[in-house]
């Protein structure tokens, strides 16, 4: 008896070893975790450090990455900003992207404009070549043009063109192609005929929708043309090879008119992950990165030093509210209250890590444009929140009968903190109680379509450097303007604005659209972008620019060691 | 043994067509389009693109051809990645999804099956208490914890391996990525077998073999195996199916370019044909792993009878 | 018959009592059951004792890593980690105890009744089990959110619809091999009906492997509900499960470890304390061990 009954402790003993085992290595574990953290990362920098040369290197293959896979590389049918980046590769317009962003000559060399800016000719380069030998002509351009607005090839964003004569008449089917307003008099120069001066047509003239295009190659082969196999462009690199999902490699085109000052010889794209793009950086299989999350700014900078590279983003991210009905529509006060009591410095600062700028307007700044931003923006924090209160009252609400409204935005990687600091703002501030709600991004854009959501984000990138892509967002009739604002005052500025040639007197009728939009209150604005790149430091020959379209073709490698 | 084959086989075709009769529905009923992107086009270029992609037509219409299609072998156009078909897609996507994920798979069986037996027959002493708190943090922690950090850890600090990429059968770029996918799967397995295997070293005929003096590896090998396998198959079917048709994860942390991105991207897009598409074939690979897996209880268990 | 071959017939009242007092004496399963319960008592309490709540930023104290004022320290908005963790344990607990369960209880009633039918019973059942393993589940929980609006219940429902095919098909499968054994033979000699048998003789020597599934379900459960979280269903923000904050902290591994450790460190005890429980409870049911 007493023996079984020893046995059995000893089991029991082994049992219990076996289980504070277990326990033990938990609780180190969370020792660990508690004592371990200090908040910052490892103490030694994770990257060794990187010698430069002076010299080329020898092997010049520039590696990116992009955000997505581009859906296609067609540059008519594409909508995505990581086909654009990839095409301004591999197709020159009229106008080209210079080392700073700025509009150089493209394929055209020189160009006039008439007295009422309505009607442009621009001269084609003779040296100018398809990767296959053939000349560029206006032909290319006229026939790609007239293809992007015509229906039945099917493009997504054939109002790319709308400044041109005919374009929307052509384009919803009511005119034929033909009569849109551009012609070829001869192989070396094109027409331009537009509905009303615009400032911006050289911009856009360097996008993606109006780059020539290759009549012979399409037409024989039809949906296949982008294949590898069957592909002719005229830009500095021609397209090597796509394996869908892994990369997108570029060569370098011979017959590019400027090749000789084409340095890289290899260009290859990675469609990748942000906090993948990263991993990929730091490990030195990647040089060039084209994004990385926020809240990983201040750690990446005490690791990285100056290859974390930030610059100002045309675009907003902004709130906007429904102007079709309760709680917004008829109240001015409730409106400027939200958007009063916002701290945005906090937002900017703290949350955004110091990345982004405040917004006050929905203009961001812009060469020549004054900025409209609102007196109370100067404001003390107190003054401001007491005005903010005040209105909050005068629009009904007290802490008995609060505002109880939802705040629709999309899923995204760094969207819930700053709409969870935003609605935490609102209730400290003014004691309205914003309830927030992330949508999956189709189901959102749906739900806006039908104005079913009173309160929302809506995030805007500019097309072109210039007000109006901005403030279009809130005319009359416009496809996206989600809040329904319409107001005919700010329409007629906008209208005035658009037949205006004089550039200044322009900006101005802008302005004062702008001015309105502030007092209404309709949009809430929040941050302006920022474009954010990881760079190599033996990666020279590129500048950030606001529209971050940083070409390739004049990049180059120094010699480089480690990294 | 015929008959029964015969008969799986002839079900199969009503359970495809089930299959994707509910994909396509479901993602029809899901809103938003795959053309709709926050600029609206003109009505007429629109109607265009439908045209094209025979979204214009009723439902049952669509629905009727899709299935024509897919008697041809033909899953259709990508909506999201135009002029490429479906086809094209998983051709290209399926080898790196099959690679990666068949060899996680019988590293996790290997793996689990040696530790779990191993802990089961050494209970409740550190080979037991070791491996399994090493199954429960292999359980516990998400592979979106630890791909990123074998890549921090081997790639970025380390240097001995890349960080991702599809170099096709090449051991340093697949390291990582099966090492990732192959943890919780062999935590699974780990666990379930040495459940399983205490459940069958404890029965009575166990210990008759055992008091007949037979040596443990015989007993191990020739009586408990096959009772030990019977969860473990079952667990496997579906497991197969579902690395074959690729981890999102894993793939988007080491960049590989196999069909479960596409999945999600073409959820997210609503890429009708892509969705169904991978649908279809995942259902093809469960039918077809299910029924390997009754086929392996038939030969595990021979009193298991297939029908009754 | 020699009763040491026999395996184990029905239950009698006796027996569980006798159950209970083996679990009592499996040391480990206590020692887990009582981390169990101190981690949901400190999740009932902390919150309501603790000075910060787990919604309201404090701007001068972001990113404080652990110690001090803030014994877990604080996130990126500066709010209290450890009330944060308190209220994901809450909700992740409560989730995967839930669902957990009923995917294990409709697992096991679905593959039990499959595999002892058999015939063309089984084959549709699990042909059923076959077409829900391929339901793309992303639009599946766009349109469910779509028709239903957020309710958590959906999350439940949306876990439900998934989690328990796997126990279905392992249930079966040990239902195939067990109607075969002679007891099974025994008891349906003595004209028990279906049912009966389902219930009281065959799921019993199930219950090893389907504790062990069950407590492998938890865990990926919780996991699984952060993933709904993204397309907008389960916790609503500023509220946050423990699969929440595991996928925020792995944003921040290189940065700010300690946010991803803290919350994988207590999914980890959950987890752990269920495998125990698991491994004490299996022993406790079967009367064929000896200690």
């Amino acid at each position: 008896m007493r023996l079984s009954k020893i046995l059995k402790c000893s089991l029991c003993q082994r049992r219990l070893a076996g289980a504070a085992l277990a326990l033990a290595m938990t609780l180190t574990a969370a020792l660990l975790a508690a004592c371990g953290g200090e908040g910052q990362g490892p103490d030694v920098p994770v990257v060794s450090s990187i010698r430069v040369g002076t010299g080329l290197a020898a092997d010049q293959t520039l590696r990116r990455a992009l955000d997505a896979m581009p859906r296609t590389l067609d540059p008519s049918l594409l909508t995505d900003v990581d086909a654009q980046k990839v095409t301004d590769d591999l197709f020159e317009g009229l106008t080209a992207l210079g080392l700073d962003g700025s509009m150089v000559p493209g394929v055209a060399t020189s160009w006039e404009v008439s007295a009422d800016g309505k009607n442009w000719v621009f001269h084609l380069r003779p040296e100018a070549r398809w990767s296959n030998g053939d000349p560029v002509t206006s032909a290319d351009f006229i026939y790609a043009w007239r293809r992007q607005v015509d229906p039945k090839t099917g493009t997504e964003y054939a109002q790319a063109l709308a400044p041109i004569v005919g374009a929307m008449a052509v384009a919803t089917g009511h005119a034929p192609v033909s009569s849109l307003g551009v012609d070829a008099p001869d192989p070396l120069t094109v027409r331009i005929a537009l509905n009303s001066p615009t400032p911006y047509l050289l911009f856009l003239l360097a996008d993606s929708f109006m780059q020539p295009l290759h009549r012979a190659t399409i037409e024989r082969w039809g949906d296949d043309w982008t294949r590898p196999e069957h592909w002719v462009s005229n830009g500095p690199f021609v397209v090597k090879e796509v394996v869908i999902g892994n990369r997108i490699t570029l060569e370098k085109n011979p017959l590019y008119w400027d090749a000789a000052s084409v340095r890289p010889n290899q260009v290859i794209y990675y469609p990748l992950e942000t906090l993948t793009q990263v991993g990929r950086f730091m490990a030195g299989d990647i040089q060039f990165a084209s994004i990385f999350p926020n809240s990983q700014f201040k750690w990446l900078k005490s690791q990285l030093g100056d290859q974390v590279v930030t610059g100002p983003y045309l675009g907003i991210s902004q709130m906007e509210v429904n102007m079709l009905g309760p709680p917004f529509a008829m109240s001015r006060d409730l409106r400027l209250a939200l958007n009063l009591a916002l701290d945005r410095t906090i937002l900017a600062n703290k949350v955004g890590e110091g990345l982004q700028e405040p917004a006050f307007s929905v203009v961001p700044p812009l060469p020549g444009y004054r900025p409209q931003i609102p007196e109370w923006a100067s404001w003390s924090d107190e003054r401001r929140h007491a005005e903010a209160r005040r209105l909050y009252a005068a629009a009904g609400y007290s802490a008995a009968h609060p505002l109880r409204v939802q705040l629709d935005y999309p899923t995204g990687e760094d969207n819930r903190d700053v709409f969870d600091a935003i609605t935490a703002m609102w209730l400290t501030n003014l004691g309205a109680q914003v309830e927030p709600y992330n949508e999956e991004f189709r189901v959102l854009l749906q739900n806006l379509r039908l104005h079913k959501a009173a309160l929302f984000q809506n995030g805007w990138i500019g097309d072109y450097p210039d007000p109006f892509t901005f403030l279009q967002l809130f005319q009359t009739g416009f496809d996206q303007n989600f809040s329904a604002y319409s107001d005919p005052a700010y329409d007629a500025l906008l209208s005035a604005a658009a037949q205006e040639a004089d550039p200044a007197r322009r900006f101005r009728f802008f302005e004062q659209a702008e001015r309105r939009l502030n007092e209404e209150g309709v949009s809430i604005p929040i941050m302006y972008y920022t474009s954010r790149h990881l760079v190599k430091p033996y990666v020279k020959g590129w500048q950030l620019n606001i529209q971050d379209r940083i070409v390739s073709r004049y990049m180059y490698l120094l010699e480089h060691e480690g990294g | 043994m015929l008959k029964f084959l015969g008969r799986r086989l002839l079900i199969a075709l009503p359970t495809m067509l089930v299959i994707a009769t509910l994909a396509f529905g479901l993602l029809h009923a899901t809103p938003g389009g795959p053309f709709d992107t926050a600029k609206r086009m003109p009505p007429e270029i629109q109607r265009s693109i439908e045209a094209k992609y025979h979204l214009d037509e009723p439902l049952w219409r669509q629905y009727l051809r899709y299935l024509n299609d897919l008697a041809h072998g033909d899953l259709g156009p990508s909506f999201q990645y135009r002029n490429t078909s479906v086809n094209e897609l998983v051709r290209a996507g399926l080898p790196v999804d099959a690679v990666v994920g068949s060899l996680a798979l019988l590293t996790a069986m290997l793996v689990g099956g040696f530790t779990g037996t191993v802990a089961a027959l050494r209970r409740n002493s550190l080979w037991d208490h070791v491996p399994m708190f090493f199954a429960v943090l292999g359980i516990s922690i998400p592979v979106f914890v630890t791909g990123p950090l074998l890549i921090l850890v081997f790639a970025v600090q380390l240097h001995w391996l890349p960080s991702g990429d599809w170099r096709g059968i090449d051991i340093r770029y697949l390291l990582l990525p099966v090492a990732a996918l192959a943890l919780p799967y062999t935590a699974y397995i780990a666990r379930m077998v040495r459940g399983a295997a205490i459940e069958v070293f404890t029965s009575p005929f166990i210990r008759t073999a055992r008091a007949k003096g037979l040596p443990t590896r015989t007993v191990v090998l020739r009586h408990a195996l096959r009772p030990v396998l019977m969860p473990l198959v079952s667990f496997l079917g579906p497991a197969f199916a579902s690395v074959l048709t690729g981890s999102i994860i894993i793939e988007s942390v080491f960049g590989l370019p196999g069909i479960g991105r596409y999945f999600l991207t073409g959820a997210i897009n609503r890429d009708y044909t892509l969705v169904v598409g991978i649908t279809v074939l995942y259902g093809a690979l469960i039918i077809a792993f299910n029924l390997l897996a009754d086929l392996c209880y038939a030969w595990l268990d021979p009193r298991v009878r297939l029908q009754s | 018959m020699n009763a040491a071959i026999l395996p184990r017939p029905a239950r009698a009242a006796g027996q569980w009592r006798q159950s209970w007092e083996r679990l009592c004496r499996h040391r480990p399963a206590l020692v887990a059951l009582a981390l169990l319960g101190f981690v949901v008592l400190l999740a009932l309490l902390v919150p309501l004792v603790s000075p910060y709540d787990y919604a309201t930023p404090d701007w001068d104290e972001l990113y404080q890593p652990p110690g001090g004022g803030h014994l877990l320290g604080t996130d990126g908005l500066g709010r209290d980690l450890l009330v944060r963790v308190m209220w994901g344990c809450r909700i992740s607990l409560l989730v995967g105890i839930a669902a957990s369960l009923v995917s294990v209880l409709i697992g096991v009633l679905w593959g039990a009744t499959a595999g002892y039918a058999g015939g063309t019973t089984d084959s549709l059942m699990m042909r059923i089990v076959d077409i829900l393993y391929t339901v793309p589940f992303i639009p599946l929980v766009i349109v469910l959110t779509v028709l239903f609006g957020r309710s958590f219940l959906l999350v439940f429902v949306a876990i439900g619809a998934v989690s328990w095919l796997d126990i279905a098909r392992i249930v079966r499968g040990q239902t195939l091999s067990l109607k075969n054994r002679e007891f099974i033979e025994a008891a349906r000699a003595l004209g028990l009906s279906n049912t009966t048998m389902i219930v009281r003789h065959v799921v019993p020597n199930l219950l090893g492997v389907v504790i062990i599934y069950a407590t492998l379900t938890v865990p990926t459960v919780i996991l699984f509900e952060a993933f709904l979280s993204f397309l907008g269903l389960g916790v609503h923000a500023p509220l946050a499960s423990l699969g929440t904050l595991i996928s925020d902290g792995a944003n921040h591994m290189k940065s700010h470890p300690y946010l991803l450790t803290i919350p994988a460190v207590f999914l980890t005890l959950i987890v752990c304390s269920f495998s125990y429980l698991g491994d004490g409870l299996r022993d406790a049911l079967d009367p064929r061990e000896q200690r």
